[in-house]
C-alpha cells in the first residue's frame, strides 16, 4: 500500500467538506514520504494551506474552471493522447483490463484514465510499481503540470509532486508535443481560439519560398517570375 | 526411390516465391494481427440513434466493450422495400458517425453545476427558512436577484448535488405558482419525434403544474403555414422513398445532399431511372448538380417564379386544353368549383367570402351548421348545391362527410367549375398587387396598385339580396392575368405580355429567363398529365423562411393542384423542414401533456411568446400599412403587429402565456366570493375592464415569464431570433443591442398594450437548462443539469422521411452524474412534491384555451371579425374568446400522477385530429405490462410508469400507428362520420402490437392511422392525402377540399384570398446604423440567409472539432466574388456583420457559388468556439441570430375558423428571418477579448 498516492488522489479530487476534514492527514503523509523534495513539500503545503483556508464555494469555482471547463486541463489522461478519436474507447478498455487484474473495477461513475482514479490504483501497487506505472503518462503529467503554473495555479505542486514519484522529469517527443499544444483557459478566449483555428487553406502555388510548398510549384513560379526566360536555349526556335 | 515415390502427393514444400514470382511465404510472427482483432472486438451491440434535431432517425449499431461504448457504425437491417423499389440503406452520414466521442469529451457536462452567486445566496437563505421562504427571500430582494442575474453567461459555476439542484428548482417552481401563478412557468424543447420519451418527460411534468409548454415547429419556422391554410394539415409529406415513384422532381431551396443525407440516394436512384430533375436555388448549391436544369431566381421572389410557372400550366392545360385528369381531380379535390360572393368596395368589385348554405334562405334544405357548408353549381342542372364534405357535414352529424360526388341529399352530383359558358355578365373584379413595392434590394414593376380582370359572373337572389357569384376556378384563372376572351386590361395574350404573372412579367423580379419558365411548367404539367400526377416538388426552408413564405408555397401548391398531384404516388409536396414527424402522435399526446390527469394543458406559441417577453416588439419597425392589401375592407387594422396578437389572443384566436393579468389559482376563489360560475365571473371581469390579458401588459412584473426550463434544445445557441433581446430583457445581462426602442425613438406605440417608458431587463428569475455539454444556452443558465446522451437512455425516434419507428436505446448507463430526462424530471417532480406543501395543496386553477382546429368549436366564428373588447359582439367563452375550464391540481402529488397512468384514459378515451375511441383495454394492457402501483395513494392500482421504457410502452400501447387494434378502433371511429368504411386499411394488422424491444430488434413499420393522410402498404410507399383521394376523406378545411382561396376577413385585408408576389419585407435595420461608426473599411450592405450547415450536427452542435475540421474551424460567412471585391474582401479575411439588432464575427469564405446580394451563414454556429470580440458591440462576437429579430405576420394569428384554428404546432406566427439584411465590413483589429469578463460591462451603442 502507498498512501502517498492516495493523499495526492484525494488532493486533486473535487473539493468537498470531507477532504478539507482530511488536509491535516493528507499532509501528515505528504510530509513524510522521502521521495518528495522540500521544494516539492512547500508546494503541497502552500495549495493545503489554501484549501484549508479560502471558502470551499471559491475553491469548487476554481476547480470547475481549471478541470471542468478547461479542455488542455482535462484529468482525463486520454483526452491528451486520444482526444476525440476513436482509439480512446479501446485504450480506456485496455487500462480497465489492468485495473481488474489487480482485482479492481471501476465504480463512482468515473472513466478508467481520471487521474485521481489512477492515483488511487496506484496506491494498491508497491512503491517501485506505482512508480514505473506512472512513468507512463509522464509527459502528460510535465504538461499539466507546466500548463497549471502557466496559469498560476497551486494545483501544479502535485503535478510535480507526482513527476518526482515517477522517477523525475525528463525530455520526450510526446511532451514536446505536448507543449506545442496551446494553451486553453475558458476565461483566455485567444487562446480557445488558436487551439480550434484551421490552418488557412490557398489554392495554388501560395508562396513559392514558403517552407513545405510543392516543389514542383516552386519551379514553375519561378520560371514565370523570371523576367528572361532563357529563350537563346530553345532548340525550336 | 522410384519417381512416383519422390512425388508428394499429400503435400507440398512451401516454396519461396510463387505465382511467377508475384506472390512469396514469410515466416514472420503474426501478432500485430491481434492489434486490428481487438479493434473489432466487443461485448455487445446496441441499437440506437441520434435524438437531434434532425429527419435521418438513422439505425446504428453501438458497440460496447468493457462498459465503454468503443465506436458506432451504420446498420443495414431495415425491412426490405419491394422488388422494383431501392432499399432505404445506407443510412446514416458523417455527422452521426462522429458522435460516440461526445461520450467521454471534454466538453461533456458532468455534474449539476450551479451559478456560485445563486448558490451561496441560496445556502445562506437555506440555513434559516424552508425551501419555498429561501427563494423568495432571494428574488423579492432586488440586489441580491441582481446579483446572480447580471452575470449571466459569464461562468462561475460549481458542482452541486441532484438534491441540492432540484429543491432549488422546485421551491423557485413552488414560489412562482403561489405568488404569480402557474402559467408563469414555461419549458421549451422542439421536436419530440426525435426522442419523444425525453421530450414528454419534462412536458409531462410542466402540464402537472398547470405550467406552460411552448411550441418550436413554428418558432423555427419550419412550420409552412400554407399546409394548414390549404389542408387543414400542420405538415403531411411522401417519405423519400417515394421520390423514386416521380417522374418530374423539382428541389426547390432545398438542399438534400446537404441536408438529408440519408435519403439523397433516392433522388440518385430516381434519376438513374430517368426521372427529370430541375433544380432551383439562388445559390449553385450541392442540390444543383443534381439537376438537369438549374434555375437561380433572385433569392426571395420565388413566389414570382411560381406564379408565372402556374401561369403556363394553368393557361396550356386547363384553358387552351383540358386535360381530362386534371379536369376531374380539381372538380372532386379542390375548392374549384365553389362559388364566392363579390362585394363592391369603393369603386371596385372585389372577391369576399365563399357563399353558404345559410345564405339561402331555405338553407339549401339544411338545417345544422349552415353557416359551414359551402355551395357550387351542378353541372348539369345549374342549380346551387351543397357539395357534401365541407366542414358543416364534420360535426353535430354523421354520414356525410365524405368527398362522394354527392349534394347533401345523397344525390349524384358534377361540380361545375368554371362559369365561363354559363355567366350573366363578365364583371371587373379587383385584385391587389404588391409587385411594384419598392424595396432598395429587390426589383419592382411599376403595374398598377389594384388590378381590375374581367370575370364570369353569376347574378343570384340570396337571403341577403342580389348577389354576384363567382367560382374559385375563374377567380384564380383572373388572378394568373390569363386572357379568357372576355375582354378588359391586365390579361396577357401571350407569354411575352408584361403583365402579371406571365414569364414575361417575372424576368424582372427574378432574373430567370422567360424560356425557362416556359419549358420547366409544360414538362412538369405534361409528365403529370401522361402520369396522373407523377410530377413532385421537394421544398425546403429556403423558401419558408421568408416574411411572405405562405405566398411562396401556394404558387408552388397551386402548380401541383392545378396538376393533380397532391395524394397521388410519387406526386406532391414535399416539405422537409425541422418536421420530423412523431408517427404515434395520439399515443405520446396523454403522457406528453398528461391528459391521463388533467385536461386541457397550457400550450403556448413560441413565436409570440418571445416577442413579447424578450420586448422584441417595443423595437418593432415593420408597419401594418406597409403590409396591408390596398384592397383591405373597412376593419379594425390600426396599429402594430403585437396588436393584432393581442387582439388575436382576446378573440379566443391564439393563446395566451401567461394568460390573466392574475393568479389563474385566486380566480375561483374569487369567484365563489361573488357568488358567480367561474367562466361567468371571468366574462364579467373581463367584459368589466377589472380583468384583463396578460399580453396586454408583458412588460409588468406580475406577468413576466419568471421560470424557465430548456432541454433538448440551444435557444440561446442556435434559434433564439433576436438572440441580443433575449440577453438583454429576459436575462439582464451584457448584450450587443444596437437599436433603440419606440420610446427613445419618439415613435407611435402600440395600441393595446400597456408602454412602460423603462423595459425591464431580467424578467427571468430562474433558468434552469437540460443537455449534454456546456452549450451557449447552458453557459448562461442559473442551473445546468447534466443529462444522457443518445447512447445512454430509452426512447422513440420516428421521422417523416422513412416510415419506421426507431428506438433510442441505452447502451452504457449515463456516465458521470448524468441522468436521462425522464430521470432528471422525475427528480425535479419528486423535490416538488416534497416541497409544495410549505404553500400549495390542492388548487383550483382557472385555464384558458383558444379555439382549436378539430374540435367542434372551431366552427365558432363563420364570417366578419368581432372582438368583445370594443362591443361587437358578447364576449362567450370558446365562440368569441378563449374557452374557460377549471382544472383541479394536485401539487403534493405531482410525483406519484408523474408516475402512474391516470384515470382520465379510461374515464375519456382517447384520440386525436377530430376522431375519439375508448382505450379502457389498453389502459387494462398496461397495468399487465408495466405493473401496477401497490404503494398506497392516490395511484394505487394505476399502471406504473417508472422507467423511461414504461414510458416507450406508454405511447406504443395507445397510438393507432402501433397497436393494429387501436388502428382499427380508429378507423372505425373515422368511418362513423364519413359514412365510408375505411377499417381495410387496418384489419390486415390488427393483431399486431409493437413493443419497445421489437423495435430493438429490428426497426418496425408504423401501421395506417387515420391520424396521417397516407398509407403503409405493400403497394405504395407513404405519401401525404392519400386517403383524401382515394378514401374520399375530406381535408380539414372549409370545403372539405384543398383549400385554394382563403375567404377570411384578415386574409382579405392583407391581400391573400389568392396567391400573389409579394417582395422581401423591409426590416430597417441598416439605415441607423450604416456609415456611422466607420474601421477605415468599405460597408457593403447583403441579404443574410442562414440554410443549414454540413459542419455540425443539424442545427444544434457546431462544436465537432472533428466536424469542424472539414471546414474552417470557425464561424463563417460565404459570399460572392463581385461583393466582396467592393468590400475589399479576400479569402479567410476576419469581417464583421452588424445591423440595429447585433452583430457577429466570422471569417469570409469567398465563393463563386454565392449569388451576389446575399451572403450565407449557416445555422447554429456557436459563441463559444473561436469568436473574436465585435468592433460594433465592444463584446464578443454573436450568433448568427444576433442580427435577426422576430417580425409577425398578423394572417397567422387568424383563429376560431376551420382550417383557420390553433393547434399547438399546427398554426400560428412564425419566426420567419431572411428578409433581414446586414452590413458586411471587413474587420480593422481582431480583439480576442482576452481580458477577464466584468459584470458590469455594458455594451457601447
Amino acid at each position: 500500500m502507498n498512501p502517498t498516492f492516495k493523499a495526492l488522489s484525494a488532493l486533486l479530487s473535487y473539493p468537498t467538506l470531507n477532504l478539507l476534514a482530511a488536509l491535516p492527514e493528507i499532509w501528515r503523509i505528504l510530509a513524510a514520504e522521502a521521495q518528495l523534495g522540500p521544494e516539492q513539500k512547500a508546494d503541497l503545503a502552500q495549495l493545503i494551506k489554501r484549501l484549508a483556508t479560502e471558502p470551499l464555494l471559491d475553491l469548487e469555482e476554481a476547480y470547475v474552471l481549471l478541470f471542468d471547463r478547461s479542455r488542455s486541463l482535462s484529468l482525463h489522461l486520454f483526452e491528451h493522447v486520444h482526444g476525440e478519436s476513436r482509439d480512446r474507447g479501446q485504450a480506456m478498455v485496455d487500462l480497465a483490463e489492468i485495473y481488474s487484474r489487480g482485482g479492481l473495477s471501476v465504480s463512482g461513475g468515473e472513466l478508467p484514465d481520471y487521474l485521481p482514479l489512477f492515483l488511487e490504483y496506484l496506491a494498491t501497487l508497491k512503491a517501485d510499481e506505482a512508480g514505473a506505472m506512472l512513468a507512463d503518462p509522464l509527459a502528460i503529467l510535465q504538461a499539466l503540470g507546466e500548463r497549471l503554473a502557466k496559469r498560476q495555479s497551486d494545483y501544479a505542486g502535485i503535478m510535480s509532486a507526482l513527476v518526482a514519484l515517477a522517477g523525475g522529469a525528463s525530455e520526450s517527443e510526446e511532451l514536446k508535443t505536448l507543449r506545442a499544444e496551446p494553451l486553453e483557459d475558458p476565461n483566455d478566449k485567444e487562446a480557445i481560439d488558436r487551439a480550434w483555428e484551421e490552418t488557412m487553406v490557398q489554392f495554388g502555388p501560395g508562396d513559392p519560398d514558403a517552407e513545405g510548398s510543392c516543389p514542383l510549384a516552386r519551379e514553375a513560379v519561378a520560371r514565370m517570375m523570371d523576367p528572361d526566360p532563357m529563350p537563346e536555349e530553345r532548340s525550336d526556335g | 526411390m522410384s519417381h512416383f515415390l519422390d512425388r508428394l502427393a499429400f503435400l507440398k514444400k512451401d516454396a519461396e516465391a510463387f505465382s511467377d514470382g508475384h506472390g512469396i511465404l514469410t515466416t514472420e510472427p503474426r501478432g500485430w494481427e491481434d492489434a486490428y482483432r481487438k479493434r473489432w472486438q466487443h461485448d455487445k451491440i446496441v441499437r440506437s440513434t441520434h435524438g437531434v434535431n434532425c429527419t435521418g432517425s438513422c439505425s446504428w449499431k453501438i458497440y460496447v466493450k468493457g462498459g465503454l461504448v468503443t465506436w458506432e457504425t451504420q446498420q443495414t437491417d431495415y425491412p426490405r422495400t419491394r422488388p422494383d423499389m431501392p432499399n432505404h440503406e445506407p443510412r446514416g452520414c458523417a455527422r452521426g458517425a462522429s458522435f460516440s466521442w461526445y461520450l467521454y469529451s471534454a466538453n461533456r457536462l458532468k455534474y449539476p453545476m450551479i451559478r456560485k452567486r445563486l448558490v451561496k445566496l441560496w445556502r445562506r437563505a437555506r440555513r434559516k427558512a424552508d425551501p419555498v421562504a429561501a427563494w423568495a427571500s432571494i428574488v423579492e430582494d432586488e440586489k441580491k436577484a441582481k446579483e446572480y442575474k447580471a452575470v449571466r453567461g459569464q461562468g462561475g459555476f460549481v458542482r452541486a448535488e441532484w438534491d441540492e439542484a432540484t429543491e432549488i428548482i422546485a421551491a423557485a417552481n413552488a414560489y412562482t405558482i403561489k405568488r404569480y401563478g402557474p402559467d408563469r412557468i414555461a419549458g421549451f424543447s422542439p421536436i419530440p419525434a426525435m426522442s419523444m420519451v425525453s421530450y414528454a418527460a419534462g412536458t409531462r411534468y410542466l402540464s402537472l403544474l398547470g405550467s406552460t409548454c411552448l411550441s418550436f415547429y413554428d418558432y423555427y419556422c419550419d412550420l409552412p403555414p400554407s399546409s394548414p391554410q390549404t389542408w387543414g394539415e400542420q405538415t403531411d409529406v411522401p417519405e423519400s422513398a417515394d421520390w423514386y415513384n416521380s417522374g418530374f422532381l423539382i428541389l426547390w431551396g432545398s438542399n438534400v445532399p446537404q441536408t438529408r443525407t440519408p435519403d439523397a440516394h433516392f433522388y440518385t436512384e430516381a434519376r438513374y431511372k430517368g426521372t427529370k430533375s430541375v433544380v432551383i436555388t439562388p445559390d449553385y448549391s450541392e442540390a444543383a448538380k443534381f439537376s438537369d436544369l438549374w434555375l437561380h431566381p433572385t433569392q426571395g421572389t420565388d413566389a414570382a417564379l411560381a406564379m408565372a410557372l402556374g401561369h403556363v400550366i394553368l393557361k396550356e392545360f386547363h384553358i387552351e386544353r383540358t386535360s381530362d385528369y386534371f379536369e376531374d381531380y380539381c372538380r372532386q379535390y379542390t375548392d374549384f368549383p365553389f362559388l364566392v360572393q363579390l362585394e363592391k368596395q369603393g369603386d371596385y368589385w372585389v372577391p369576399g367570402r365563399m357563399l353558404r348554405a345559410s345564405d339561402f334562405s331555405d338553407g339549401l334544405g339544411e338545417t345544422n351548421n349552415t353557416d359551414w357548408k359551402t355551395v357550387a353549381f351542378d353541372e348539369e342542372t345549374g342549380n346551387p348545391v351543397l357539395p357534401r364534405g365541407s366542414i358543416g357535414f364534420r360535426w353535430g352529424e354523421d354520414g356525410r362527410w365524405n368527398l362522394e360526388e354527392k349534394d347533401a341529399a345523397g344525390a349524384h352530383t358534377r361540380l361545375r367549375m368554371s362559369l365561363i359558358h354559363n355567366h350573366d355578365e363578365a364583371l371587373p373584379v379587383a385584385f391587389p398587387y404588391f409587385g411594384n413595392r419598392k424595396h432598395e434590394h429587390f426589383a419592382s414593376t411599376d403595374h398598377a396598385d389594384v388590378l381590375e380582370r374581367a370575370v364570369p359572373v353569376k347574378k343570384m337572389a340570396l337571403k341577403g339580396g342580389e348577389t354576384f357569384v363567382v367560382t374559385v376556378f375563374d377567380l384564380l384563372v383572373a388572378n394568373y392575368g390569363i386572357d379568357r376572351g372576355l375582354g378588359g386590361e391586365n390579361v396577357a395574350a401571350t407569354f411575352d405580355d408584361d403583365i402579371p404573372y406571365t414569364p414575361a412579367w417575372q424576368e424582372t423580379i427574378t432574373g430567370v429567363p422567360r424560356q425557362q419558365v416556359i419549358e420547366v411548367a409544360r414538362a412538369f404539367a405534361e409528365n403529370a398529365d401522361k402520369t396522373e400526377g407523377r410530377s413532385m416538388v421537394i421544398l425546403g426552408a429556403g423558401l419558408n423562411h421568408w416574411y411572405h413564405m405562405d405566398m411562396i408555397y401556394r404558387g408552388i401548391i397551386n402548380m401541383l393542384v392545378m396538376c393533380g398531384c397532391v395524394g397521388k404516388p410519387g406526386g406532391g409536396w414535399a416539405h422537409y423542414v425541422g418536421q420530423e414527424k412523431l408517427r404515434p402522435q395520439t399515443g405520446w399526446l396523454p403522457l406528453a401533456f398528461a391528459l391521463d390527469w388533467n385536461r386541457p394543458p397550457r400550450h403556448m406559441n413560441a413565436t409570440s411568446y418571445w416577442y413579447a417577453h424578450s420586448d422584441q416588439w417595443r423595437y418593432e419597425k415593420l408597419k401594418v400599412d406597409e403590409i396591408l392589401s390596398p384592397l383591405a375592407p373597412e376593419a379594425r387594422l390600426s396599429g402594430s403587429l403585437i396588436d393584432f396578437n393581442v387582439r388575436a389572443e382576446r378573440m379566443g384566436w391564439l393563446p395566451s402565456a401567461p394568460q390573466l393579468n392574475q393568479n389563474p389559482l385566486k380566480i375561483a376563489k374569487a369567484a365563489k366570493r361573488a357568488g358567480l360560475e367561474v367562466a361567468d365571473f371571468v366574462v364579467r371581469e373581463l367584459k368589466e375592464g377589472r380583468m384583463s390579458f396578460a399580453a396586454e401588459d408583458p412588460d409588468n412584473p406580475d406577468n413576466f415569464p419568471r421560470n424557465l426550463f430548456i432541454w433538448r434544445s440551444n435557444v440561446l445557441g442556435s434559434s433564439g431570433k433576436g438572440h441580443e433581446y433575449f440577453l438583454k430583457h429576459l436575462l439582464g445581462t451584457v448584450h450587443g443591442l444596437q437599436g433603440k426602442d419606440l420610446g427613445e425613438d419618439g415613435a407611435e406605440k402600440p395600441e393595446e398594450v400597456k408602454w412602460h417608458d423603462e423595459a425591464p431587463e431580467g424578467k427571468v428569475d430562474l433558468l434552469t437548462t437540460i443537455d449534454f455539454r456546456m452549450s451557449t444556452t447552458a453557459l448562461y443558465s442559473d442551473i445546468v443539469l447534466p443529462t444522457a446522451t443518445w447512447y445512454e437512455k430509452n426512447d422513440l425516434n420516428t421521422s417523416d422521411m422513412h416510415p419506421f419507428i426507431h428506438p433510442l436505446s441505452a447502451a452504457v448507463d449515463p456516465v458521470w452524474e448524468c441522468r436521462s430526462d425522464w430521470e432528471i424530471f422525475k427528480s425535479i417532480a419528486r423535490a416538488f412534491s416534497e416541497v409544495a406543501p410549505e404553500v400549495l395543496g390542492k388548487e383550483k386553477d382557472v385555464v384558458l384555451t383558444p379555439i382549436l382546429h378539430d374540435t367542434p368549436g372551431e366552427i365558432a366564428q363563420p364570417f366578419d371579425v368581432a372582438d368583445w373588447k370594443y362591443g361587437d359582439v358578447e364576449p362567450i367563452p370558446g365562440k368569441t374568446m378563449p374557452a374557460i375550464t377549471v382544472v383541479e391540481r394536485d401539487y403534493p402529488n405531482v410525483y406519484k400522477h408523474f408516475t402512474a397512468l391516470g384515470p382520465l384514459l379510461e374515464r375519456l378515451g382517447n384520440g386525436g385530429k377530430g376522431i375519439a375511441w375508448n382505450t379502457a383495454d389498453e389502459v387494462k394492457g398496461l397495468g399487465d405490462l408495466n405493473g401496477r402501483v401497490t404503494e398506497e395513494g392516490p395511484t394505487k392500482g394505476m399502471p406504473r410508469i417508472e422507467s423511461d421504457i414504461d414510458a416507450t410502452e406508454i405511447v406504443l400501447s395507445l397510438a393507432p400507428e402501433t397497436n393494429g387494434e387501436v388502428a382499427v378502433k380508429a378507423w372505425q371511429a373515422l368511418s362513423k362520420i364519413t359514412g365510408r368504411d375505411h377499417t381495410h386499411l387496418a384489419k390486415p394488422r390488427q393483431h399486431e402490437k409493437l413493443r419497445f424491444r421489437d423495435l430493438q430488434a429490428q426497426p418496425r413499420k408504423i401501421i395506417s392511422s387515420p391520424t396521417w393522410s397516407g398509407i403503409e402498404s405493400d403497394e405504395v410507399t407513404y405519401n401525404a392525402g392519400y386517403t383524401n383521394v382515394h378514401e374520399l376523406i375530406p381535408w380539414r378545411t372549409l370545403t372539405g377540399r384543398q383549400q385554394i382561396y382563403q375567404d377570411h376577413l384578415w386574409m382579405r385585408a392583407f391581400g391573400e384570398q389568392l396567391c400573389v408576389y409579394k417582395p422581401p419585407v423591409d426590416t430597417k435595420t441598416i439605415a441607423p446604423v450604416i456609415g456611422r461608426r466607420p474601421n477605415g473599411n468599405p460597408e457593403i450592405v447583403l441579404n443574410f440567409i442562414t440554410p443549414h450547415q454540413k459542419w455540425g450536427i443539424h442545427s444544434t452542435y457546431t462544436d465537432n472539432l472533428l466536424m469542424l475540421t472539414l471546414s474552417r474551424g470557425g464561424p463563417i460567412v460565404w459570399l460572392s466574388e463581385d461583393d466582396a471585391a467592393k468590400a475589399q474582401i479576400k479569402d479567410n479575411d476576419w469581417i464583421e456583420a452588424f445591423n440595429v439588432n447585433g452583430a457577429l464575427v466570422a471569417r469570409a469564405v469567398v465563393s463563386q457559388r454565392i449569388k451576389p446580394g446575399t451572403v450565407f451563414m449557416y445555422h447554429a454556429q456557436e459563441k463559444i468556439v473561436n469568436v473574436p470580440g465585435s468592433e460594433i458591440t465592444g463584446t464578443r462576437g454573436g450568433i448568427h441570430n444576433s442580427v435577426t429579430r422576430t417580425v409577425l405576420k398578423p394572417t397567422h394569428m387568424i383563429g376560431g375558423y376551420a382550417q383557420l384554428s390553433y393547434g399547438f404546432n399546427y398554426y400560428g406566427t412564425v419566426g420567419s428571418n431572411r428578409d433581414e439584411f446586414v452590413i458586411i465590413r471587413r474587420m480593422d483589429k481582431i480583439d480576442w477579448m482576452d481580458e477577464p469578463a466584468e459584470p458590469s460591462k455594458e455594451a457601447r451603442s
